[in-house]
């Protein structure tokens, strides 16, 4: 459970990011200065203080290769211990369901490097959130259990996770910052997954498949619950 | 090439300068096309059935690439490196530009729907804006060849928003989809009708191009030809007579004249070698869209043409319209978790709503001139970077959520008409250049109460089509003031060179012929005298057709 995320070579490997392969040689730049901000053992209202150095990488440009993708257009950031911890988020998000795999195990961790490492507005501002909700976490489970979060057993990782997963009226306010952090994380990690091939499968895309002759339209299946809606509804085709 | 004085130079090589070339070539003119974008070959360089989860950032948008890493858009979008453009104080406007053989054929949406009578006479009847000095029957017999060369599906319908094409013409549209059909219901409940889009994407095949089979998103081009792009069709077509040369990356400064102020060609930059090369031609068409068109003929002054060429009229970069543009989206409960099947289709709308409001404005009902349509976003699409946000919890609760949600949503886009105002024209910044050392455009915008009172009419019309299908809005509806997209966004930038029926106020005459200069064309959308709801490409086509048929015969006169 707490071994060590393996990069998945395989999700990427089309991608050929060289990134992929030193993401654990790379120094650390998301966690300089770790500061938790709060009374130990309550672990209320704290908040980590990152400085995160800018990334400057290029983007993959107006005119990318678009049937090849670019070689590694920016290197990855994550260190080996945030991706693991990635990983154990997305199994705890994504959880292996009989033969459909889990987020960890379709590539999770690398899509999520890949995005907070990328060089563009929306990415670079996710950095900060995501990073900041990793940190938060890890800050959490010492305040709470004195030992990282992949450390813990299954049902403290769940104690934590239950209060920062779910938006609620009476949330505490010491989860005020973490709960919509772990939210965009959430998303993420879920668009990673369900566009994987598995996930797409498993969310029921039928699509991508060339048809010949006319397209058949909405099956039989589907013409019946819709004529059910409709029915409810009160409207008519 | 650079001594000969050529017969015809077409600048551009999207919708306007691909057709202009494709009838002149068929009529055996002689046409060298500049293009300032690079070559490019669909048949090699689409990534058609790429997964999003391929592709970086799982395709998602950015500045590189505006619609996703697949989208066709070469060089271009939003910003092109190196070619800036200015706004006026207080003035947003987007320019989409595309810097590629093709232009924006190669990623347009292809919804292609024909204007009306009702449309070429706005002012006749309303008193505002321009009218065309065009009538519909003008333009019928052209919308029936172009509509059959270019391939579009759909049906005529009788409705009085869209007039009927000939028989034989229309190829027939695919099947509507389930929260089409549960649009179309609620629609009907309201007395809004529904009808299948027109789209220039072919369901039979034609010439070389093959019928669409229904799978990978447009936007990324149609390597099979299927969805109508110029680099497809009109392009190798006017190559194969034998009368097209190509030059592409080729970036015209502008056009020059004689000591009379008669156009005698242009000068371009060729990117490659950043040298400047001047051309002669008997004829120049400027076809290069219709704010770069009239951006070369700012640039082009002369002692003729102090204010521009052929701009006696002062109304060169004015006028300037887009389409209006909005949307409001809801999930809806009943569609949740509904059965699954294949519901790419031809991955654009295959039901959409038109117009319905001729007859209450007649009566004065509508606090608005003109009208606008809705475009349909639904569907089971392929999962990308936004598949599932908002959700809560985490496990298999929360996997369970995603797959209710998925293909649970509708989302109505408004595209609308929007009246010429004073407020909205571009001009030349005189203290910018680009990096090929050509002055840039600079634009003014400012949306009147029309396009705001129209836009909170399609906002409430939204709502209540929504709220029909079951859906519940816990929020207030947006001010127009805030939900109306900016001026350039929707894309269908037309107006700066516009026609009329007099050289006072108005760049060109009937057949895209500038009036202070017979042997300059535009033959792209700066010539609309307005901008109707409907997308404007499929009028862009038919006007070059018929206006480029028009200049053929004047040559073979010898009146040019
Ligand atoms: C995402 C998207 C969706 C759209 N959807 C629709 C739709 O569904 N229906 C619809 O009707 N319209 C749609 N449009 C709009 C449509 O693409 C344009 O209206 C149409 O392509 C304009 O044709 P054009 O020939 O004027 O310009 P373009 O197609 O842009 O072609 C102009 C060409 O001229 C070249 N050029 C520019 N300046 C110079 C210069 N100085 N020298 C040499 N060459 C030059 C450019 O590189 C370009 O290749 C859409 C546009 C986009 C971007
Ligand atoms: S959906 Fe059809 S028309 Fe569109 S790109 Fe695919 S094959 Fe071509």
């Amino acid at each position: 459970m707490t071994s060590k995320y393996q990069v998945k070579l395989s999700r990427r490997e089309s991608l050929k990011w060289v990134g992929a392969l030193s993401a654990s040689t790379l120094i650390p730049n998301s966690v300089s200065a770790l500061t938790i901000a709060a009374e130990k053992n309550t672990g209320k209202g704290h908040w980590p203080k990152l400085t995160l150095s800018p990334i400057n990488a290029k983007g993959y440009g107006k005119d990318p290769n678009l049937l090849i993708p670019p070689k590694s257009p920016w290197p990855k950031t994550l260190t080996a211990e945030q991706l693991t911890l990635v990983a154990v988020l997305a199994d705890i998000i994504v959880p292996r369901e009989g033969t459909v795999p889990s987020g960890s195990e379709v590539g999770v961790p690398d899509v999520v490097d890949e995005w907070v490492s990328a060089p563009y507005t929306r990415q670079q501002h996710d950095r900060l959130t995501i990073l900041s909700a990793l940190t938060w976490i890890d800050d959490e489970a010492q305040l709470r259990f004195e030992q990282s979060f992949v450390n813990l057993t299954e049902q403290k990782r769940l104690q934590i996770i239950d209060d920062i997963a779910f938006e609620r009226e009476d949330n505490d306010n010491a989860f005020m910052r973490i709960i919509p952090a772990f939210a965009r994380f959430r998303s993420l990690v879920l668009a990673a997954f369900y566009s994987s091939p598995a996930g797409m499968k498993d969310i029921g895309y039928m699509g991508n498949v060339p048809i010949m002759g006319d397209y058949p339209g909405p099956t039989e299946e589907a013409m019946t619950h819709l004529a059910q809606v409709v029915k409810q509804l009160g409207l008519s085709l | 090439m650079k001594d000969k004085k050529h017969p015809v130079i077409v600048v551009g090589s999207g919708a306007g300068g691909a057709m202009a070339a494709y009838v002149l070539t068929q009529a055996g003119h002689r046409v060298l096309m500049l293009e300032a974008g690079r070559d490019y070959d669909p048949k090699t360089e689409t990534p058609m059935f790429k997964t999003n989860g391929e592709a970086p950032l799982m395709g998602a948008g950015n500045v590189d690439k505006d619609f996703g890493f697949y989208d066709a858009t070469v060089d271009g979008g939003w910003s092109v490196p190196g070619e800036p453009y200015t706004t006026g104080e207080g003035s947003d406007f987007l320019w989409w530009r595309a810097r590629m053989l093709g232009g924006r054929t190669n990623h347009w949406g292809r919804y292609s729907l024909r204007f009306s009578e009702h449309d070429f006479k706005g002012k006749s009847r309303d008193g505002l804006g321009a009218d065309w000095p065009i009538e519909y029957s003008d333009l019928a017999p052209w919308y029936d060849k172009t509509e059959y060369l270019v391939g579009v599906c759909g049906t005529n319908t009788g409705l009085d928003d869209m007039p009927d094409s000939s028989d034989g013409v229309l190829q027939p549209p695919p099947k509507p989809r389930v929260p089409e059909l549960l649009i179309a219901a609620a629609a009907k409940k309201l007395g809004i009708p529904t009808a299948p889009m027109h789209r220039a994407v072919l369901t039979r095949a034609k010439d070389d191009r093959q019928a669409c089979f229904y799978a990978t998103p447009c936007g990324r081009g149609c390597s099979i030809g299927a969805a109508f792009q110029t680099t497809t069709s009109l392009i190798p077509m006017a190559k194969a007579t034998g009368n097209l040369e190509v030059v592409t990356d080729a970036m015209v400064k502008n056009v020059t004249v004689d000591q009379h102020g008669k156009v005698t060609g242009v000068c371009y930059v060729d990117k490659k070698t950043k040298t400047e090369t001047c051309l002669t031609a008997n004829v120049v068409i400027l076809a290069a869209s219709a704010c770069e068109s009239a951006r070369i003929m700012l640039n082009s002054k002369s002692k003729h043409h102090p204010s521009g060429l052929a701009n006696s009229s002062g109304q060169l970069g004015r006028n300037i319209m887009d389409s209006t543009g909005t949307g409001l989206g809801a999930y809806i409960p009943a569609l949740a978790g509904r059965p699954r099947y294949n519901e790419d289709g031809h991955t654009a709308n295959h039901l959409f709503i038109p117009w319905w409001g001729h007859k209450a404005q007649e009566k004065g009902e509508l606090d608005f001139p003109r009208g606008y349509h809705f475009e349909i976003g639904s569907g089971f699409g392929q999962p990308g970077s936004g598949v599932s946000s908002g959700l809560q919890g985490y496990g298999k609760a929360l996997k369970q959520q995603v797959r209710d949600k998925y293909g649970s949503s509708v989302y109505l886009s408004l595209r609308g008409e929007m009246l010429p105002n004073e407020h909205c024209y571009m001009e030349i910044d005189d203290n910018v250049k680009d990096k090929w050392g050509i002055p840039v455009a600079k634009f003014h915008w400012k949306w009147s109460k029309h396009e705001l009172n129209q836009v909170a009419h399609g906002l409430k019309t939204a709502k209540e089509i929504l709220e029909t299908m079951g859906a519940t809005f816990d929020y207030p509806l947006p001010s127009a003031e805030k939900a109306i997209l900016k001026g350039g966004q929707i894309i269908h930038e037309v107006g700066a060179t516009r026609m009329g029926d007099s050289p006072k106020d108005s760049v060109t005459n009937q057949w895209g012929q500038t009036w202070d200069c017979d042997n300059l064309f535009v033959m792209d959308a700066g010539v609309f005298a307005s901008n109707p709801h409907k997308n404007c490409t499929l009028t862009i086509m038919t006007l070059a057709m018929r206006n480029a048929t028009w200049l053929s015969e004047q040559m073979n006169k010898g009146a040019l």
